[in-house]
């Protein structure tokens, strides 16, 4: 598949569910998706448009809502495209990608711990960085950077 | 023998930095792996929201410790995205070479600790002499030899001090020639041989959906390098291959490693060549005043001008010493970036822990690891 192929040809497949698309610098494009539709879009951008790696899955908050982003990279096309999908913020929930690049687990555990965002049928969606039982979120935007915080930490392992 | 858990760090000589990996093992043999991350993480995603552009470079010098100079030049890129900045040439060869001469650094820093873990000394006494030599030319044109602060919004800080290209020549030729010393004494080392063929192994197919990158992946034979693949700065008008193994063991991981110097040295020695040739500019004449502005004066608040730029988006992806880095920067207008988010490479290779290790034995946990190259600040962040 050609790098400009790529975004028509999702188009085409996924009338209902590619949102939009616009260009961005550096990237081949960055596509908005319907959250509910992420696992067969996935697929099929590792499957038939070439996309092996899953580089990075990260979490905006835009305290209405939250976005969440997939950057991909095609070894054939030597290209990134970025995924992006809008959650509510009250209750932010997506498919987890995990089955289709194992390397987005720990991305999706990050995601969670530091962005309060679920990922749905995760195998292991513990926090990665806090220890288990912080109760906050830290990179929301109402965590101010210097707000005291209660700590009430279990251990981790005995 | 029933099965056990045990922890391999936070502290154990093998970890080179504060994480845990949890092994599960049946007698000798290692059945399940989890490593345990967040000692050291400092938040520094969420200290950047709230510090102007140029205040985070001191971040990235902190983000990996042995790095520090090609995470700010992953940073910068991005932000200079985000701001829509234009970097002098001159500047871009001079964060060329500093990204080269630190992953020299950085690689020597593995090169002595992996083959400490192994147990032999001498050449963990020689790599860590000759990134001493790395460092004092850090030092000759930054100040410091570790946290550097060199990069800045539209360019560098300042110029390299007269006399520095011919000092690093003579540095570089001088690890030329060193690199093949230490090749010697660990290939015709039958313990280093030994220890690290045929462990470890992790095939490319699998370094790809697991994310794996770096000298990792380039060890499995896959020649995924985001120098040569999408190229970035002045590396398209440089000359340097992309060593690769079939090994895709612990072994191919030092070879590719090893190589890879030679290749930097290369590059470092054209960077040379140009800075020689071409004098100018190494900060862009026109850099929005506020990106680095000083904190105010007390009582003179307005010094600090509360501009927005227009809102963008910058995306940057380097190919770090221990794999492919990426940073993201949202710039919302505001004079700090609303949000930044990195990609650690290492953090991804450890998290692949689990498919190299299973089926090996306790004792080979030092080399595998050890091959993995971890900086946990890195992972971290």
């Amino acid at each position: 598949m050609r790098p400009k192929d790529v975004v028509p040809e999702m188009q085409r497949t996924f009338p209902d569910s590619v949102l939009e698309a616009s260009d961005r610098q550096g990237i081949l494009a960055r596509v908005r998706i319907e959250p509910r539709a992420i696992l067969p879009i996935c697929r099929w951008l590792r499957d038939v448009a070439g996309f092996c790696h899953c580089s990075l899955v990260a979490g905006i908050d835009w305290v209405e809502t939250r976005e969440v982003l997939y950057h991909l990279w095609s070894d054939e096309m030597k290209v990134y495209l970025e995924l992006f999908a809008i959650l509510p913020s009250d209750d932010p929930h997506i498919d987890s990608v995990g089955e289709v690049w194992r390397g987005a687990l720990w991305h999706e555990r990050e995601t969670w711990d530091l962005v309060g965002i679920r990922f749905d049928h995760h195998p292991d969606l513990r926090r990665l960085f806090m220890p288990e039982g912080y109760q906050y979120h830290p990179l929301l935007k109402s965590l101010e950077l210097h707000e005291p915080e209660e700590l009430e930490v279990k251990a981790r392992h005995v | 023998m029933s099965e056990m858990w045990i922890n391999m760090g936070p502290q154990h000589p093998m970890t080179h930095g504060l994480w845990n990996l949890r092994v599960k093992i049946d007698g000798e043999v290692i059945v399940d792996a989890d490593p345990e991350m967040g000692f050291l993480h400092r938040g520094i995603e969420k200290i950047c929201e709230y510090r102007l552009y140029n205040e985070v470079v001191t971040l990235m010098d902190r983000c990996c410790y042995v790095a520090g100079m090609s995470w700010e030049h992953l940073y910068m890129m991005a932000a200079e995205q985000a701001l829509g900045v234009e970097v002098p040439e001159r500047a871009e060869y001079l964060r060329v070479m500093s990204a080269e001469l630190q992953r020299l650094g950085s690689h020597l820093m593995w090169f002595a600790a992996f083959v400490q873990d192994l147990g032999l000394m001498t050449p963990f006494l020689y790599g860590m002499r000759d990134r001493d030599l790395v460092l004092d030319l850090f030092q000759a044109y930054t100040g410091a030899r570790m946290t550097y602060e060199y990069m800045r919004v539209g360019g560098v800080r300042n110029d390299v001090p007269v006399g520095f290209t011919d000092r690093a020549r003579r540095v570089m030729d001088w690890l030329d020639q060193k690199i093949g010393e230490y090749e010697d004494l660990c290939d015709k080392s039958d313990i280093f041989v030994a220890r690290t063929q045929n462990i470890g192994v992790l095939s490319a197919s699998d370094c790809v959906n697991l994310g794996v990158t770096g000298p990792m992946l380039r060890a499995a034979g896959l020649p995924r390098d985001l120098r040569r693949d999408r190229p970035y700065s002045v590396y398209p008008e440089l000359d340097f291959l992309i060593p690769t193994h079939e090994g895709a063991d612990v072994y191919g991981r030092y070879r590719v490693r090893m190589e890879e110097m030679r290749q930097s040295i290369r590059i470092v020695r054209q960077t040379l060549d140009y800075l020689d040739r071409h004098p100018g500019r190494v900060l862009a004449e026109r850099v929005p005043r506020f990106v680095g502005a000083p904190a105010p004066v007390p009582g003179k608040e307005t010094y600090v001008l509360r501009r927005g730029y227009p809102k963008g988006r910058g995306f940057a992806a380097i190919e770090e010493p221990h794999g492919e880095a990426t940073a993201y920067v949202v710039n919302e207008g505001a004079e700090n970036p609303y949000r930044v988010k990195f990609r650690s490479p290492v953090m991804v290779n450890i998290s692949a822990a689990k498919s190299y290790l299973v089926g090996y034995r306790v004792s080979d946990i030092p080399a595998i690891m050890g091959s993995v190259d971890i900086c946990v600040g890195e992972s971290d962040r």
